[in-house]
């Protein structure tokens, strides 16, 4: 919240204030009603880890899109590097294309393991988001282009890379970091929340967090205060790389198999969970926080759609319009308190 | 979408264009454009591999061509196809209406078109369709269902891409099967986009919704079964809840033999590609007409019991 204007004295307490500051996180609890009212089944702590769970992936991304977005970035390319990462996870902890389909109790094939295999991964993010973050620094292309080329490209360069085919079945440790627990709590859950924290501290308490708010807020005045603003625009991609990769590989963990078609169109879900969370597309304005209640909108949104046995095609249009509500409802909280 | 990033698709598009790999280009060779919706699917990468092995097998060049799940795309492949002076035209359409104008301009300019898999109705002219009744596929599944429980069942039906033409036809042919009989009810229909990813996490939701789980979870493919089937395994319910896919893709077959999946649809995509490219090359040769304009194959229910039918069982290693 350091891009808010100081919230008004407690004695004179301001309602638009509050909604401003909180716009997001109401219009959630207001949606979690309404599904628990219909549905109560909507509360068991069955469903809501279920619901964390399954937002957990596209998270990790909304993480890195927070810093991206905020330097007035976009990255389109999320979903195909999720999808990259994972498969070379999967080959590496798989050994290779050998017995790739072992599914069942023949599952385990010998390989290099979880810890090879998640740091393959996390490496394949980081260069991948490097060469965008050159490719926008050095060769002046503007994000939305290298990250729609990126987008192709991984997507390509996931599909050689195991021909097409998923690569599935992995030793129980692998697994345990999509389908395991800490106490009540599922792995990529815990993953999650540790990767916000350290975010939210990143962006909000340190150098680097203060430049990346400066860069989006206004580039030329960064660069005329002498920050380095092309290694602070490369630093962001490199990070959302980094999460895509770790991304790809607790997916690959959870779903048992990584597959070149994995994470089609989460940039969409990603950049939407970001937008409801009140972070701005014009750079400079937005929070971890913010991203965090805006993914767990969405993921709130399509559990209780279909606990609610809601049609998929009325399920489209309802997703639709509630993401235009939500941003609409923080915009509005937002105008007038400044007015007020 | 913008205009500029629509050039630089449609750019990268024609660039990609460039690379496609024409094997064997000798003058007097007669060559076929062999075209998929997709090459991101596992599906059509087999029905590739076979048009083009049965291409190499009957002595005829084979040109590739990727759709990328865009009709635009696929439109462009045809019209160059036809434009490169090549023999003929052997293709899985995206989609059947958006297609119909490329392939009609094919067949006006005398280039022959076989189509595998999808139907494209009302272009006179098509020399042939090769093909299997996805409405007959949901169908059998819906068939399997019943006998192996006669008594009746809870069935939650996990559905593809809304509005997707396989998807209508399968989740048609469950219920053409199901339907009026009350002792099977449709407890939840809900769809997964033909996505493991969103099988698993839809199967999650369905089975927290629940006050006893389903008796059977029949999905419109295999990724979206697959996906179910980690759902059940994490809820320990696997002995419950029996999960059907379709497509026979080989990860489905390891899972059938495995015992973690009750059965798959084979559709016999490699069948349909050698059996639509026997018919184009014969055509080619002798100037001969198709038997019949349409051939369907039967779609058949794998199971443990006869999964040496299967046609992708050698892809297991």
């Amino acid at each position: 919240m350091s891009t808010e204007t100081p919230a008004a004295a407690p004695a004179n307490f301001d309602l638009f204030s509050f909604l401003a500051k909180f716009a997001p996180l109401i219009f959630l609890l207001v949606l979690m009603g309404v599904f628990a009212l219909l549905e109560p089944r909507f509360l068991s702590p069955l469903n809501l880890f279920n619901v964390m769970r399954q937002v957990s992936i596209y998270g990790l991304l909304a993480i890195g899109m927070t810093f991206v977005i905020l330097t007035r970035g976009i990255d389109l390319s999320v979903g195909s590097l999720l999808a990259f990462a994972g498969l070379v996870a999967a080959a590496v902890a798989k050994g290779g294309f050998e017995s790739r389909f072992a599914v069942g109790t023949a599952a385990e094939a010998a390989g290099y393991g979880w810890f090879l295999a998640m740091l393959a991964a996390l490496a394949v993010g980081v260069v991948c988001g490097g060469l965008q973050g050159l490719a926008i620094t050095k060769l002046k292309v503007p994000p939305f282009v290298v990250t729609l080329g990126g987008m192709s490209a991984f997507r390509g360069a996931a599909l050689l890379f195991a021909g097409g085919g998923p690569v599935s079945g992995f030793d129980d440790a692998y697994r345990w970091w999509g389908q395991g627990y800490i106490g009540p709590i599922p792995v990529p859950v815990v993953i999650f929340a540790i990767a916000a924290i350290i975010a939210a501290i990143a962006l909000r308490y340190t150098r680097f967090g203060r430049n990346v708010y400066a860069v989006g807020g206004n580039p030329e005045a960064a660069r005329l205060s002498g920050l380095d603003v092309d290694r602070i625009t490369l630093s962001v991609y490199v990070i959302i790389g980094f999460m895509a990769g770790l991304g790809g590989f607790v997916l690959s963990a959870r779903l048992n198999s990584a597959e070149a078609v994995a994470g089609l169109t989460y940039e969409l879900t990603v950049i939407a969970g970001v937008v409801i969370g009140g972070t701005s597309l014009f750079g400079g304005i937005g929070t971890i926080f913010g991203t965090v209640i805006g993914t767990l909108l969405i993921g709130v949104l399509l559990n209780g759609l279909v606990l609610n046995n809601v049609s998929s095609y009325v399920q489209q249009i309802i997703i639709g319009v509630i993401i235009v509500l939500a941003v609409a409802f923080d915009t509005f909280a937002k105008s007038r308190r400044k007015r007020a | 979408m913008p205009r500029s990033s629509r050039r630089l698709l449609l750019a990268s598009a024609f660039a990609l264009g460039l690379c496609l790999p024409v094997t064997g280009l000798h003058a007097q060779e007669i060559r076929v454009l062999t075209s998929v919706p997709s090459l991101g699917f596992p599906f059509f990468v087999h029905m590739m591999k076979e048009l083009q092995a049965e291409g190499a097998a009957l002595g005829v060049a084979t040109v590739e061509s990727d759709g990328q799940n865009s009709t635009p795309k696929q439109t462009a492949d045809v019209e160059a196809a036809v434009i490169q002076g090549l023999d003929g035209i052997v293709i899985s359409p995206s989609d059947v209406n958006a297609m119909a104008p490329a392939i009609q301009t094919a067949v006006e300019n005398g280039v022959p078109v076989v189509t595998i898999d999808r139907r494209v109705d009302g272009v006179p002219g098509i020399l042939a369709h090769v093909g299997a009744d996805n409405v007959k596929g949901g169908e059998a599944q819906g068939e399997w269902i019943k006998a192996n429980y006669p008594d009746g069942a809870r069935i939650v039906n996990l559905q593809g891409q809304p509005g997707a033409s396989p998807a209508i036809d399968r989740n048609q042919g469950v219920h053409n099967a199901l339907d009026g009989d009350a002792k099977y009810e449709f407890i939840v229909e809900q769809t997964a986009n033909f996505a493991r990813d969103q099988g698993l996490a839809v199967t999650e939701s369905i089975l927290a919704g629940l006050d006893s789980p389903p008796d059977v979870i029949v999905a419109a493919n295999d990724d979206m079964a697959l996906g179910a089937v980690e759902a059940i395994k994490a809820r320990g319910m696997g002995d419950q809840i029996a999960v059907i896919g379709f497509d026979a893709l080989p990860e489905a077959l390891a899972a059938v033999r495995d015992g973690v999946l009750a059965g798959t649809v084979e559709q016999f995509p490699g069948g349909q590609s050698r059996k639509a490219m026997q018919i184009m090359v014969e055509h080619l040769k002798d100037g001969k007409a198709p038997e019949a304009e349409v051939v369907l194959l039967t779609p058949i229910v794998i199971t443990a019991d006869n999964i040496d039918e299967a046609e992708r069982l050698g892809e297991l290693n």
